[in-house]
């Protein structure tokens, strides 16, 4: 079968992407070898902490996939075939979505991201996401509301901030159950703005708080097709460092979780530096 | 419509182009830079889609010596996720696009779609008025009517509408429509898109016999009066 063989090296070039993205990378910096080697090294060092988790996380769905694939083989049914590709590719598309939030994270994490920051309108900005997610939140019998301080600007990335508050309002839909509240505030403190994302959900226990923030950690641990990986938190708290900023998550008022960010007003005023953001500014 | 595609992994050039040939586009293929710059330069191709990373004379660089050279072609860029960065993303400015890599096949199609129908309705002016069978927009008053009947729609809606009237006939996904409409450049996990059309559907087409905006499974949206 010509399509089953196509769909093996497309699973290849799924797997093989990611070390291949290593490889261009140090293609496209050739002139900063010195400066890459020790940006690489780094990537390395983080990407082999969470290795097991790697190889754990493409080998459930890839035991999936040669289960699935093996199976429709025994047979000669156009229908059947037809119904394991359809499978095949939401498997390959959850494998890419792992290792794009994986090379996005290593990324992050070692300051080869771009960062652009501009003058945001962050209450304009929290305004239109809330925008965004309510018709979802409706359809999922949730109620999101926003308590925004207006007129709060900030310097920021306006892609890195959305995308911290896309994957809080992702986990607000998919682990708040229905009938619920999620509330978003947002206020100055001083050089500092503070933006909450809490909910009457079911909340973290105490002993996880932290843990939720490192890859691949949840508090369910098993992973279906269309649960998360979990990187999205992991991501989150890349990006909030990328922003000079700082995440947390508490137990809200409202019987849930909070997830309270803090941003600096003007990141360019922070001074203090760590040898990662150091990089970032090369 | 001719396209050339100038990238360097062979296989997938291949199975792109033969995507393409079947979507009824003819395809040249060029597997490293000075090739593909060469052809582009002597072909009349409608189109280019040119891969970031290519052995000897990267894709920005062979866009950016035809360029100079006064040549206007549109051009699809692909590149890995680290490789979006400013120079692929001002691309955006000067008419072209990009699709980060590994692609949907019906992603990057959408797309050469949208630059080729861009290239067609240029020079015809700014529009004041859009309409698709018996719905109107008006661009400037920002009212829209069905069958004469006055339709309420919320600023984002209007905007929604608007992206879908201007790629009528055209497949329009989702990704396209967080970037243009929201201008956000990453898919969050919530089918945000999803609903906001739905929305939209109950408001210009609930009431009416013809419905206009369908969805295309797999791929994401077209406005047009064919089912
Ligand atoms: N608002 C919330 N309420 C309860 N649990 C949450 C909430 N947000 C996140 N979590 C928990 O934290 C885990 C990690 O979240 P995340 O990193 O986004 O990964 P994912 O959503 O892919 O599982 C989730 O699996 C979930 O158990
Ligand atoms: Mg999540």
């Amino acid at each position: 079968m010509l399509l089953i063989e196509i769909f093996e090296l497309l699973l290849l070039g799924v797997i093989g992407g990611g070390v291949f993205f290593w490889w261009r990378q140090s293609r496209a910096h050739r002139q900063n070898e010195a400066l890459l080697n020790s940006k690489l090294v780094a990537v390395t060092q983080s990407s082999r902490q969470t290795g097991d988790n790697i190889a754990h996380d493409l080998r459930t769905p890839l035991t999936r996939l040669r289960a699935d694939v093996e199976g429709a083989l025994r047979h000669d049914d156009v229908e059947m075939h037809r119904a394991t590709l359809e499978r095949v590719l939401d498997e390959i598309q959850n494998m890419q979505n792992i290792i794009n939030a994986l090379l996005t994270l290593g990324q992050a994490e070692v300051g080869v991201m771009n960062v652009r920051k501009k003058t945001v309108n962050l209450s304009g900005l929290l305004e239109e996401l809330i925008e965004l997610y309510i018709p979802s939140a409706e359809d999922r019998s949730l109620t999101l509301q926003g308590n925004i301080a207006p007129d709060l600007t900030i310097e920021a990335d306006r892609q890195l901030l959305a995308r911290i508050f896309a994957n809080l309002f992702d986990n607000e839909l998919k682990y708040v159950p229905a009938g619920g509240t999620i509330l978003l505030t947002a206020l100055a403190r001083g050089k500092r703005v503070e933006i909450r994302v809490e909910d009457d959900g079911p909340g973290i226990p105490v002993e996880m708080r932290d843990k939720i923030f490192e890859r691949f950690a949840r508090l369910d641990p098993s992973r279906t097709l269309s649960g998360g990986a979990g990187l999205g938190l992991s991501l989150v708290k890349a990006f909030a460092q990328l922003l000079q900023g700082e995440i947390c998550v508490a137990e809200s008022s409202l019987g849930g979780a909070a997830f309270i960010l803090t941003l600096p007003v003007s990141a360019a005023k922070v001074s203090k530096l760590s040898p990662k953001s150091a990089v970032a500014r090369l | 419509m001719k396209l050339l595609i100038i990238e360097d992994d062979e296989s997938a050039a291949k199975l792109l182009g033969n995507g393409l040939v079947e979507a009824g586009f003819s395809v040249d293929l060029a597997h490293d830079g000075e090739t593909g710059l060469r052809q582009a330069r002597d072909g009349d191709h409608d189109l280019w889609v040119i891969d970031v990373m290519l052995p000897g004379r990267d894709g920005l660089s062979v866009l950016k010596a035809l360029r100079d050279q006064g040549r206007r072609t549109p051009a699809l860029i692909l590149s890995a996720l680290g490789e979006v960065d400013e120079r692929v993303q001002g691309l955006r400015s000067g008419g072209d696009d990009y699709v980060v890599k590994p692609y949907a096949f019906v992603e990057l199609l959408a797309r050469i779609e949208a630059l080729l129908r861009r290239v067609r309705s240029f020079g015809s002016g700014p529009e004041t008025m859009l309409e698709l069978a018996d719905l109107r927009m008006d661009l400037l008053s920002r009212s829209v009517t069905r069958s004469g009947q006055e339709i309420d729609l919320q600023p984002r809606e209007f905007h929604l509408l608007e992206y879908l009237m201007r790629h009528a006939g055209q497949v329009v996904t989702r990704t396209m429509l967080l970037e243009n409409v929201w201008e956000y450049f990453f898919d969050p996990q919530t089918n945000v898109v999803d609903v906001h059309i739905s929305r939209l559907r109950q408001k210009i087409d609930k009431s009416f016999a013809t419905p206009l905006l369908h969805t295309v499974r797999g791929s994401g949206y077209i406005l047009r009066v064919e089912p």
